[in-house]
């Protein structure tokens, strides 16, 4: 999973986009030569490995015998938040990709979170990852800064499991019970959530998140290589489901998901959100290096 | 058993499916019902199958219908093959009778008498259409007449066993009843086939010794409406012998007489063809062809011509005499040493040393020498103690308890001869076949025992003649018609007797008994082991049969009962094509059924745009 250089090299010249969390509205630092413009106060937040020790408040550490880093106006950086659906639903997919490897869609998922948190560290964004199983994150990378990140990501990424059942409205607001800073969020999944997602997604946006959802299928989901009478189980709740798969069938529900990848599509918009149909059958690199450049997610 | 079972495949979420079937299950019953192509042919499928269980069927004209008795003609006119749309009459005989089968009703019954020499009852009173048909379908006619009076006594027995206020007998015939039939108890239609009156027969042959020799006497009549021209050519054991054209007059007959034939046993052969340059009848020579030929087997009266070769034995002399007149066999005698004459004899007796070659005929050899059938040794005396072979029809009768021998010739025992009487020193009488003859030996001169003066000497004799010089096999016309027996009588010993027929099939028959087996036309062979004993010949010669003129109509008791018009109303039923199209229907179902279920091949595919 690690990337080979030319690629290393192809995400270094990127940039995510924010554009509703625009730096300059919390003016945020990317590691841009604006420094120090200002010494307006705007706000702390907690220290974290690899900040500037001359940044810390110290009379606020000797009270509070906690590290604090003052921020001004124009210091502010970009939280960068990617939310990883580790469900067992996305542990499916049985398509190859030019790697030679399975595309399965956790693995793809893993490769672009990989690619949006490299992208996301090496411009100095503060990013935090996480991993959502059932109705919480159950693990957590960062937040994080810096490039020197990049191999602790690969490997907290590599070692992700899948595992229980999608609860999304419940996890993402699990996710904001935490003392977190709004900004950009990633959320890779299937969204084949029984619950629901719309509400999370709505809190989210409500607290000031810029959302993007990158709805992560396969191309076995959305045309099914099966026929004639199956019982088919589902990989997360075990239940089964007994149909009589025919022609007519098959057209019927090919219809129905990309009626209902166009309804998130059309809610997403409606709200403001971003959102990215990946099929696992795109490659993962022309999926971030092109389409996401041609949907203004990054630059 | 026919519980459908599903193959379990794991799937990321069945969220998407439980809509999609969802959406379908609402949208069925209630809004349009969609075109399903599945669906209209297992409806139809559905209806097929009602419908043919319904049985449905259609009204059809036809000669009868309820209770039926119907006797099929089966006689050799049956075989002419002047039938429109069938080969022969009797062909259009069975499309009548499967008419009156398919268009029986549901509670309509039939009975099928088949009208040969022996009338078989080929079905009683069923109401199964696939069993009629099938009876019908393996019925044949016969090659000689019909027995009608037997047949309408079954006819009356079914019919009183039956329904008889509503049962309808069918004869279906081209007409040749006999008079005097008797009355039937049911009312007697009359379907009639053929329609040509056209043919030729021959109606007499037979083979005759005369003074001059073998004459042939063949005649030939002429049942058509026309003078025709016909070849007669005979054959003599397959080799044909003479041609001759004969002019017939219409309704007259003309005979021919062979002179000149070769005096040995023979089979004749006569059949008729057409003149060269004869086209009549579209190359045909008439229209029932087993009258067209017929055989006749000649056996010369002298077939018991014995000729004793002895220097003087008045007991040989004596027991010839006497046993001439009773078997039927002439004895010749001619003086030990001179030569033999070359007219053919049945039977030679060597009595003394044989001198000259050994004849090709059956040799009765009495004390003789050496000879290339077997060596003779010197004398033995050792003959009180014999031993008569038991169960040999040669001994049967014979005592040998009183007979005394002074002495004997040694003779060892060749390999194609057994003994009949033996001793320690050597057999005093054996017997054999050997190079195609017979023959039998006694080892010692008559004149050194007291055989010939016992009872015992002309049984003996008689016994050795029987199997050495066998009177006629037969005893039977000189020619038989179909389904006449034969009687054999055989006191030679044949074994392993058997009789073929011109088909070529064997029958196992005794050496005393009948033989019945004559429904072909042509010669018979009797057999023993693997040589022929007899022949003899079954022709039709029946001027009944061979007379094909069509009869409007039949005469049953007192009642003249013409051609009968499908005035009826029967049914035929149709549900074996409603079966076959429901058939054809479920193959369809099948196709497109497995047509809509084939997996699509795996693309990349993207979700639309």
């Amino acid at each position: 999973m690690i990337f080979d250089e030319k690629t290393l090299r192809k995400l270094d010249r990127l940039a995510l986009v924010a554009s509703q969390v625009r730096a300059g509205q919390i003016k945020g630092e990317r590691r841009s030569l604006k420094r120090g413009t200002s010494i307006e106060f705007a706000d702390y937040r907690d220290y974290t490995r690899g900040d500037d020790l001359r940044r810390v408040d110290w009379n606020v550490y000797a009270r509070l015998e906690r590290p604090y880093i003052k921020l001004l106006e124009e210091e502010e950086d970009l939280a960068v938040h990617v939310l990883l659906d580790a469900s067992r639903s996305m542990d499916y997919g049985t398509t190859s990709d030019k790697d030679g490897e399975s595309g399965n869609k956790f693995g793809y998922a893993q490769r672009v979170a990989a690619a949006l948190g490299y992208v996301a560290l090496a411009a100095g964004d503060r990013l935090t990852l996480v991993a959502l199983r059932g109705e919480a994150p159950t693990a957590q990378f960062g937040p994080a800064r810096g490039r020197g990140q990049t191999l602790r990501l690969l490997k907290f990424l590599q070692d992700q499991p899948t595992a229980g059942s999608t609860n999304l409205d419940a996890a993402l607001r699990r996710y904001l019970l935490g003392p977190r800073r709004a900004g950009l969020l990633f959320l890779l999944s299937d969204l084949f959530s029984p619950a629901g997602y719309r509400d999370g997604l709505g809190l989210l946006q409500g607290r000031g998140y810029e959302v993007v959802v990158l709805h992560i299928l396969s191309p076995d989901e959305i045309d099914p290589p099966l026929a004639g009478d199956l019982r088919l189980i589902d990989a997360e709740t075990g239940a089964p489901q007994d149909v009589t798969l025919d022609n007519p069938l098959r057209e019927l529900y090919r219809r129905k998901i990309n009626a209902w990848c166009r309804d998130i599509e059309a809610y997403c918009l409606k709200r403001g959100m971003h959102y990215v149909a990946v099929s696992t059958g795109v490659d993962w690199d022309e999926m971030v290096l092109h389409h996401f450049r041609q949907r203004g997610l990054i630059k | 058993m026919l519980k459908l079972r599903r193959r379990e495949i794991e799937v990321s979420s069945t969220l998407l499916w439980q809509m999609v079937l969802r959406d379908r299950e609402a949208n069925s019953p209630w809004q349009r019902l969609r075109r399903n192509l599945l669906l209209l042919i297992q409806l139809l499928l559905l209806a097929a199958l009602v419908l043919a269980l319904a049985r449905p069927f259609w009204r059809v004209p036809t000669v009868a219908s309820g209770t039926l008795v119907v006797l099929l003609d089966g006689s050799a006119s049956m075989q002419a093959t002047d039938a429109a749309g069938a080969a022969t009459r009797f062909e259009a005989a069975r499309t009548a009778v499967r008419q009156l089968i398919n268009s029986l009703g549901t509670n309509g019954s039939m009975s099928i008498i088949l009208v040969g020499h022996q009338p078989q009852v080929l079905a009683t009173a069923t109401g199964d259409k696939a069993e009629l048909l099938d009876v019908i379908r393996r019925a044949q006619p016969d090659q000689g007449e019909g027995d009608w009076a037997a047949a309408t006594a079954l006819a009356s027995g079914a019919v009183r066993a039956g329904d008889a206020a509503h049962s309808v007998i069918v004869v279906v015939s081209d007409g040749g009843l006999p008079a005097n039939l008797p009355p039937l108890p049911a009312e007697v239609r009359y379907i009639p086939v053929g329609s040509s009156a056209d043919n030729l027969a021959i109606r007499a042959l037979a083979v005759r010794a005369t003074p001059a020799g073998p004459q042939l006497f063949a005649s030939v009549a002429n049942y058509g409406s026309a003078g025709r021209s016909v070849i007669v050519s005979v054959s003599i054991n397959g080799k044909l012998n003479s041609a001759q054209q004969l002019s017939v007059p219409a309704g007259g007959s003309a005979d021919m007489v062979l002179s000149n034939l070769p005096p040995d046993p023979a089979v004749y052969q006569a059949r008729l063809t057409l003149p060269a340059g004869d086209n009549g009848n579209g190359g045909r020579l008439d229209a029932l062809p087993l009258d067209d030929q017929a055989w006749a087997v000649y056996q010369p009266p002298s077939a018991g011509r014995v000729l004793v070769i002895s220097p003087g034995n008045v007991f040989l002399e004596q027991v010839f005499a006497a046993l001439s007149a009773q078997m039927g066999f002439q004895p010749f005698r001619l003086k030990a040493g001179q030569p033999i004459p070359p007219d053919p004899f049945n039977l030679y007796v060597f009595d003394g040393p044989i001198s000259g070659t050994l004849p090709s005929g059956d040799l009765l050899l009495i004390n003789p020498s050496s000879n290339p059938l077997f060596s003779v040794g010197g004398v033995f005396t050792s003959t009180a103690a014999a031993r008569v072979a038991q169960n040999d029809p040669l001994t049967r009768f014979v005592d040998w308890r009183g007979v005394h021998l002074l002495q004997a010739r040694q003779v060892a025992l060749p390999p194609w001869a057994h003994a009949v009487v033996d001793t320690d020193g050597g057999p005093l009488i054996f017997a054999g076949e050997v190079d195609g003859r017979r023959v039998a030996v006694i080892t010692f001169d008559l004149h050194d025992s007291d055989l010939p003066l016992q009872v015992t000497f002309p049984i003996l004799m008689s016994n050795l003649l029987n199997y050495l010089a066998p009177a006629n096999a037969f005893s039977a016309p000189d020619s038989l018609q179909p389904g006449q027996s034969v009687s054999i009588k055989l006191s030679g010993g044949e074994t392993n007797l058997s009789i073929q027929d011109p088909a070529g099939a064997r029958t196992p028959v005794p050496a005393d008994g009948n033989f019945a087996g004559t429904r072909r036309l042509g010669v018979y062979t009797l057999w023993s082991n693997q040589t022929v004993v007899g022949n003899f010949a079954v022709n039709l010669f029946d001027p009944f049969e061979s007379n094909i003129r069509p009869a409007p109509s039949i005469r049953i008791g007192r009642d003249e009962v013409s051609a009968s018009a499908p005035a009826e109303q029967g049914t035929l039923e149709i549900w074996p094509w409603i079966a076959v199209a429901a058939f054809v229907l479920l193959l369809v179902e099948w196709w497109v059924y497995h047509r809509g279920m084939t997996a699509p091949k795996f693309r990349k595919t993207t979700l639309e745009a």
